[in-house]
């Protein structure tokens, strides 16, 4: 999850009262905020994806505000007429349809302050932007900018100075040379032509979703920003820039509008919604039983608007509460608003017995009795390597079930048979006393339509003097004790195993699985000295 | 003396106080006790302080294979010294030599005339001076006198040594590891009262049984320390699943299971995740390569799912990404397909099993681990009862401390985190998350009562109950831990 830095005594301007430190890390956690670390001067936060608005201390603090209640109700926005437009060239349609836009003016910025927005930029980014393939926010100098401004597409030979450069260079050198071009430029493949924001002097300040230009870089300096989102979805590029408008206008800026035409593209309006909420539902929900009033001041203290109408409750919700999408989340907001710690917990009464699942009990029954003839259990991955499952062993791996773009290597394949996880564990074992008698029953995995999963069940003996009888009574009684049958072995290959020291386990003339002396070869692969025998079988075909 | 000695202890000690210091080999010999009995014996004595055992290393030396050929037929430069003396004029030319002596022709010519031998004069090899052995010689024969070989120490000749180890298989050095025992003073003590018969009719072993009955019981050290033996048992992972089940059993819970491969419809889009959310990016979740499920689910499942995410997330849903399969993510899925498909009105259920994120190991994160999850259905069920079940679930664990958060998940709404108190760690640890299945979730699936549900791995339990703080020591299956945790805790 992303993380914010809050330092206390920017909490302590934008807050608007002074509250204790102490008071204010306590109440974090109540607007949903995860404390990862605290020092004397900072508190670090982790804020889930779905609430972007907490993607900088503005917007925390504007939580806190409700919470503690200093400020209630939905934050006043005001957005003037601005002058300017962008205008939207049909090319744009087919890549990346969707601009949108904002000027916030007369701000005051400090290095904290862009290194908040910039926090932000790239939160909105990974999260609703969808890794900037559905929106991508680039802000500008606005001083540095000629209105009208062309959203538009140009050849990969077009250039322009990037941001991070400090020479001119081509669309395609961009993509194919500068980090961030390589990172993203996927999301423009396909196309030969790529979207492109210029001037009316015919100067370029930004490649979406790629780079902006160094042109109209902000820094400390700078007063006057544009805000520009471009989108492949309309709904998502409305909700970024709500995001940033909000918190650019809690951080002291005067918000302009910015005219958008051509290509299906408008003005956007940012407008809040009104969902009606009943408050049965609430009380129903939470199991409490609270008036409409507090319910409306519940709501009032996470930064909503409500208001009755009828016997029903009429709530606000800002643009930029993009997580909001029906009653029940408006249930929540009463819940956060009301105090989670005000919740008193409840048993409710059981209506029925509750009982383990049949396989469930079968297994342990099985554990028990390989308990009891001595085994200790193991339990391994079910995901492992080719080299355990396979080479090691010196098995056919043309059956092999593996996952895509693993980030380990020794999780790659998914098991097919037991015995070699567990040879693993005896080779990293091999230090500590014999006998040993180990144990595993777990689920592996058999190429099928497409895929089958079975419990198996295998045990292992490595001492000086185990050989294929003292496995075949192990075999013998857990068959007899757990399920009353009798099994037969026959010769049969196995290359695990040694030729004419290994039999299939057959039960009513069912091979269930096999048994024998493991290969000296194989014991060797695993780095072990000691004579090594086993059995492994299919117990799901013994739950019938 | 409140110890009761053994037999075998009574005679090393009675040995020992005679002959001070002894190897365990050279004490069987004189006590006429097997090796065996021996060493434990002197086990015993050393427990109780009794006798010191000190341990030396020494170097054996002992003859090669060319070695016991240089004993019988004699070293290479010997054997070309004889060659010349039984020829005319003691002398040979040198390509003569050579096909006598073939590979051994070098060393015998470089030694031979290291020992002042033969000398060689335009070719030919001609025989001169004395020809005493050798010190290499003399080593050999000293070392062929015994076949267990000469400790290093003993040969007087180091650094005719010292040339016969520079030449390959003449000499096999190993390093033989011996004991020295002595009795410490307590043990001198002891040995003055051990009497001077000793009974051994009770350690032979061929004394047949009805004798030994009608014998008093000798007396046996009850103090002495016994051999460590290791009970068989379950997993400790295993023990705290188990734990979980009966918990949730004994609260009316019943389970239900599934595959761990699961179509990306019931991981996902079952549980209204969109498709392009960064949860379903194979950088956090496991695809299966190259196969993919034929059928997911029910048309008319598949068709609802798809609406709500059109009309929730705006975008055109692919029933071909829906298809593809996954490791699970959680335990989840198996809930909500057995809710789609039963449709109860009334129920608590809950499922354990694997789960997976592709996630590279690390002291806290794991790319498989065990998760539990209880879903409770109930026409008027509480956020305030699932905070009850969650409490009654970590008191049933032990667990007294407990409080609620707020916090976030894509299916459930609302939705909260439970932090418990540890003592050991003295800090608040999150536990379980919990939440009421969003409508986006249960509507489209038809299910009509709200579902409650809660869960979280349980690694992450038996990492408190056994104290560790690398969660990769549960699967390594060390048996020095497997061993030793007791089972009861």
């Amino acid at each position: 999850m992303p993380v914010v830095t809050l330092y206390f005594d920017r909490v302590k301007k934008i807050l608007g009262k002074t509250v204790p430190k102490a008071k204010l890390v306590e109440t974090l956690p109540f607007i949903g905020l995860d404390i990862e670390d605290e020092t004397v001067d900072h508190v670090n936060v982790e804020y889930s994806p779905n609430r972007p608005d907490y993607s900088t201390d503005y917007g925390i603090i504007t939580g806190l505000q409700g919470l503690l209640g200093i400020k209630l109700g939905m934050p006043a926005l005001k957005i003037k007429n601005g002058k300017n437009t962008i205008k939207a060239h049909p090319t744009v349609s087919k890549i990346r349809p969707y601009v949108t836009a904002i000027e916030a003016r007369n701000g005051k910025l400090d290095d904290e302050t862009i290194r908040q927005i910039i926090t932000m930029q790239e939160d909105l980014h990974n999260g609703l932007g969808r890794r900037r393939k559905k929106a991508s926010i680039g802000i500008h100098d606005l001083e540095k900018i000629k209105f009208p401004l062309y959203y538009k597409t140009v050849t990969q030979e077009h250039s322009f100075v990037p941001l991070e450069s400090d020479v001119s260079l081509t669309v395609k050198e961009i993509l194919e040379k500068t980090e961030t071009g390589k990172k993203y430029k996927h999301i423009l493949e396909g196309h030969s032509k790529v979207p492109i924001i210029v001037d009316s002097d015919g100067k370029t300040i930004s490649l979406p979703p790629i780079v902006n230009a160094k042109l109209t870089e902000m820094n400390a300096k700078t007063r006057n920003l544009l805000v520009e989102v471009t989108a492949t979805d309309k709904n998502a590029a409305e909700g970024v820039l709500a995001v940033v408008e909000n918190t650019l206008q809690i951080a002291g800026f005067e918000i302009y509008s910015v005219k958008i035409t051509g290509a299906g593209n408008s003005t956007p309006v940012l407008k809040s919604r009104d969902l009606v909420l009943e408050p049965e539902l609430v009380n129903k929900t939470l199991g409490i039983e609270i008036s409409n009033q507090v319910i409306i001041k519940s709501l009032k203290k996470s930064r909503l608007d409500a208001k009755m109408r009828g016997k029903k409750i009429v709530c606000t919700i800002p643009r930029y509460r993009t997580d909001i999408f029906g009653v029940m989340d408006l249930v929540e907001e009463v819940a956060l608003g009301y105090g989670i710690q005000n919740l008193v917990p409840t048993m409710p009464e059981s209506v029925s017995a509750g009982e383990r699942n049949g396989i469930t009990k079968t297994l342990e029954t099985v554990r028990q009795i390989m308990v009891g003839l001595g085994y200790l259990e193991v339990m391994n991955f079910e995901l492992t390597s080719k080299e355990i499952l396979y080479e090691k062993t010196t098995r056919d791996s043309s059956k092999i079930i593996s996952v895509a773009d693993s980030k380990s290597q020794e999780h790659i394949i998914l098991r097919d048979v037991l015995i070699p996880g567990m040879m693993e564990v005896l080779s990293r074992n091999i230090h500590e006393s014999y006998p040993q008698k180990i144990f595993e029953i777990g689920t592996v995995f058999e190429k099928a339509s497409p895929i089958n999963e079975v419990v198996h069940l295998a045990c292992l003996g490595a001492h000086k003097d185990v050989n294929f009888t003292e496995v075949k009574s192990v075999l013998q009684s857990l068959l007899k004790t757990g399920f009353n049958l009798t099994c037969d072995t026959m010769p049969q290959k196995e290359p695990m195993f040694v030729d004419g020291r290994t039999g299939s386990v057959m039960i009513n003339s069912k091979k269930l699985g096999s048994l024998g002396e493991v290969d000296p070869k194989v014991a060797d692969n695993f780095k072990l000295r000691t004579p090594v025998a086993g059995f492994e079988i299919k117990i799901t075909d013994l739950l019938f | 003396m409140s110890q009761v000695l053994h037999p075998i202890e009574q005679k090393i000690l009675k040995t020992l106080a005679d002959k001070k210091t002894l190897t365990p080999e050279e004490l069987a010999e004189v006590t006429k006790l097997s090796l065996d009995q021996t060493r434990r014996g002197i086990e015993w004595l050393k427990f109780k302080n009794l006798a010191n055992v000190t341990e030396s290393e020494k170097i054996i030396v002992t003859l090669g294979k060319r070695g016991n050929e240089a004993f019988e037929k004699g070293l290479p430069e010997r054997q070309l010294v004889n060659h010349l003396r039984s020829l005319d004029g003691y002398s040979c030319e040198m390509n003569a030599a050579k096909d006598y002596l073939k590979n051994e022709f070098g060393p015998a010519i470089a030694n031979a005339k290291k020992n002042g031998w033969i000398e060689v004069h335009e070719n030919r090899l001609m025989l001169k001076g004395y020809h005493d052995l050798s010190s290499e010689e003399k080593i050999i024969k000293t070392i062929s006198k015994t076949p267990i070989g000469v400790s290093a120490d003993e040969l007087e000749d180091k650094s005719a040594l010292e040339s016969l180890k520079k030449r390959p298989d003449f000499v096999v050095l190993t390093s033989k590891k011996s004991a020295l025992v002595d009795l410490t003073e307590q043990g001198m003590e002891a040995a003055k009262s051990v009497p001077d018969n000793i009974d051994f009719e009770s350690v032979s072993e061929t004394s047949n049984k009805v004798e030994q009955e009608a014998k008093v019981v000798r007396a046996i050290d009850v103090e002495a320390a016994a051999p460590v033996i290791f009970a068989a048992k379950s997993h400790p992972l295993r023990d705290v699943i188990d734990e979980v089940r009966e918990i949730f059993v004994s609260l009316g819970f019943s389970e239900i299971i599934g595959n761990n491969v699961q179509s990306s419809f019931w991981n996902f889009d079952a549980l209204f995740t969109p498709q392009d959310h960064p949860a379903r990016e194979m950088q956090d979740t496991f695809y299966l390569a190259d196969v993919k499920a034929k059928t997911t689910a029910k048309p008319d499942q598949i068709k609802k799912v798809a609406d709500a995410h059109k009309k929730g997330w705006n975008y055109q849903w692919q029933n071909e990404e829906a298809r593809r399969l996954v490791l699970r993510t959680h335990t989840t899925c198996v809930t909500i397909r057995e809710l789609a498909d039963q449709k109860h009105d009334e129920a608590r259920l809950f499922s354990i099993g694997k789960v997976f994120r592709n996630e590279k190991l690390s002291y806290k994160h794991l790319a498989e681990f065990h998760q539990v999850e209880g879903v409770v259905v109930g026409k008027n069920v509480t956020l305030r009862d699932l905070m009850g079940l969650q409490t009654e679930f970590y008191h049933k664990m032990g667990i007294k401390k407990i409080k609620f958060w707020p916090t976030f998940f894509p299916y459930t709404e609302p939705s909260l985190q439970s932090m418990i108190y540890n003592e050991k760690l003295g800090k608040w640890v999150e536990l379980f998350g919990m939440g009421i299945f969003r409508q986006e979730v249960t509507k489209p699936l038809g299910i009509k009562n709200p579902v409650l549900a809660w869960g979280g791995g349980i690694e992450r339990i038996a990492m408190l109950r056994y104290g560790l703080t690398d969660v990769r020591e549960l699967y390594e299956n060390k048996f020095g831990w497997l061993r030793s945790v007791p089972k009861c805790q």
